[in-house]
């Protein structure tokens, strides 16, 4: 016999059957009246059922409530602290642009300084962290039409390809989607997204470039990351625009602090010097 | 009429108490509440069938309880858990539509 059919024709507990063959040899041999009212037993049995499937039902109801609960909790600790994280930053570019501003008025106000004020703006622009403003081009950069692979997206190597052949070109700033660019930005893929100064961007990608106007398209189209560029428009279908811009403005950065990098002295510096 | 009452004992007490599972035998609760409704639904069978016996009953009751927790547990110990509570959950499954399937012919008479 099968599992299946044995199952289903033994689906009553066999003492049933013994018990009321049992009871009725008994009653032939005059005994007892048969007996097949619940009595008192049983009716405790079903008790016990009962109060063990309404525990088991509330646990099981308690416990999705709990962990629904603990989700929500969860979530608003994400929030809270993501909102934060936001504060902090603005107060620390808050704090750095009035450490600026004191800075320089007191640079300003004291006739020792010289020429430390010229000196400290000409560093905030090369380094980045003073906003900058100059004829240039702007370049706009973005996937595939009906992109469905990553092949048909612009990458974070694309990205890099394309800054590269603009600082080679003789750009003197670049920003992307607004993040300026210093010397200690990096272009990666950060999840599914582009990341520069840990600022995820969306596309479309709009790079701006302070530089000759005149000679930055030819000297970029001339560069291997042009050629790579063009390439990538023909044979991929990235968009791509360049348009030169009499006066294009960039945002200034906050410059992380450096922790390590020291000067090098001639005592100190032990590499080529 | 005793059995509606007992039920409803039970009920009222698991509602009023709401007794607190101890984490440790959480797992073992569901399958234990299962392995009781093959017992009961067996003595409503037995019940209609005319071979209803309370002692009967009690110790299947208990019984099926305690070898499904046992059955659980054991599975738990050797890693397949998860696998045993589903054979287990089948088998009684099969065996409760079976039983519901005879009280219903005894009460449609279908």
């Amino acid at each position: 016999m099968g599992l299946l059919p044995y199952l289903t024709a033994h689906a009553l507990d066999e003492d049933y059957a013994q018990a009321a063959a049992r009871r009725a040899a008994g009653t032939t041999a005059g005994g007892a009246a048969p007996r097949r009212r619940i009595g008192l037993a049983g009716a405790l049995a079903l008790a016990v059922f009962a109060v063990l499937a309404v525990t088991a039902a509330a646990q099981t109801s308690q416990d999705s409530v709990t962990q629904e609960r603990e989700r929500r909790d969860l979530i608003s600790q994400v929030k809270d602290r993501k909102a934060a994280i936001e504060a902090e930053r603005r107060t620390v570019a808050r704090l750095r642009s009035d450490n600026g501003r004191l800075q320089s008025a007191l640079l300003r106000n004291s006739s020792s300084a010289g020429g430390v004020l010229a000196d400290l703006s000409l560093l905030a622009l090369r380094s980045g962290t003073s906003a900058v403003h100059g004829p240039g081009v702007e370049v706009i950069v973005d996937d595939a039409i009906d992109a469905q692979s990553d092949r048909f997206k612009v990458l974070d190597s694309d990205l890099q390809k394309l800054v590269n052949g603009l600082w080679r070109a003789g750009a003197e700033a670049i920003s992307i989607n607004g993040e300026r660019l210093t010397n200690r930005s990096a272009i990666r893929n950060a999840g599914s997204a582009i990341s520069v100064n840990y600022t995820k961007l969306s596309r479309p990608y709009r790079i701006l470039a302070i530089g000759d106007p005149k000679t930055l398209p030819s000297l970029f189209a001339d560069s291997t990351s042009g050629q790579a560029w063009l390439d990538l428009q023909r044979q991929v279908g990235l968009r791509f625009s360049m348009r030169t811009q009499s006066s294009l403005r960039l945002p200034a950065t906050e410059a992380p602090d450096l922790r390590f990098a020291k000067t090098a002295t001639a005592a100190h510096g032990r590499g080529a010097s | 009429m005793i059995a509606v009452i007992g039920l409803l004992v039970g009920v009222a007490l698991g509602l009023v108490l709401k007794p607190d599972v101890p984490i440790g035998l959480e797992p073992y609760l569901p399958i234990a509440v299962v392995a009781a409704l093959d017992a009961v639904f067996g003595a409503a069978r037995a019940f209609l069938d005319g071979i209803f016996d309370d002692k009967v009953f009690v110790v299947s009751f208990i019984s099926n309880v305690f070898i499904a927790a046992l059955i659980v547990f054991l599975g738990d110990k050797l890693g397949v858990g998860a696998q045993l509570s589903t054979g287990v959950i089948v088998v009684l499954g099969i065996r409760i539509f079976a039983n519901v399937a005879a009280i219903r012919r005894h009460l449609f008479h279908a």
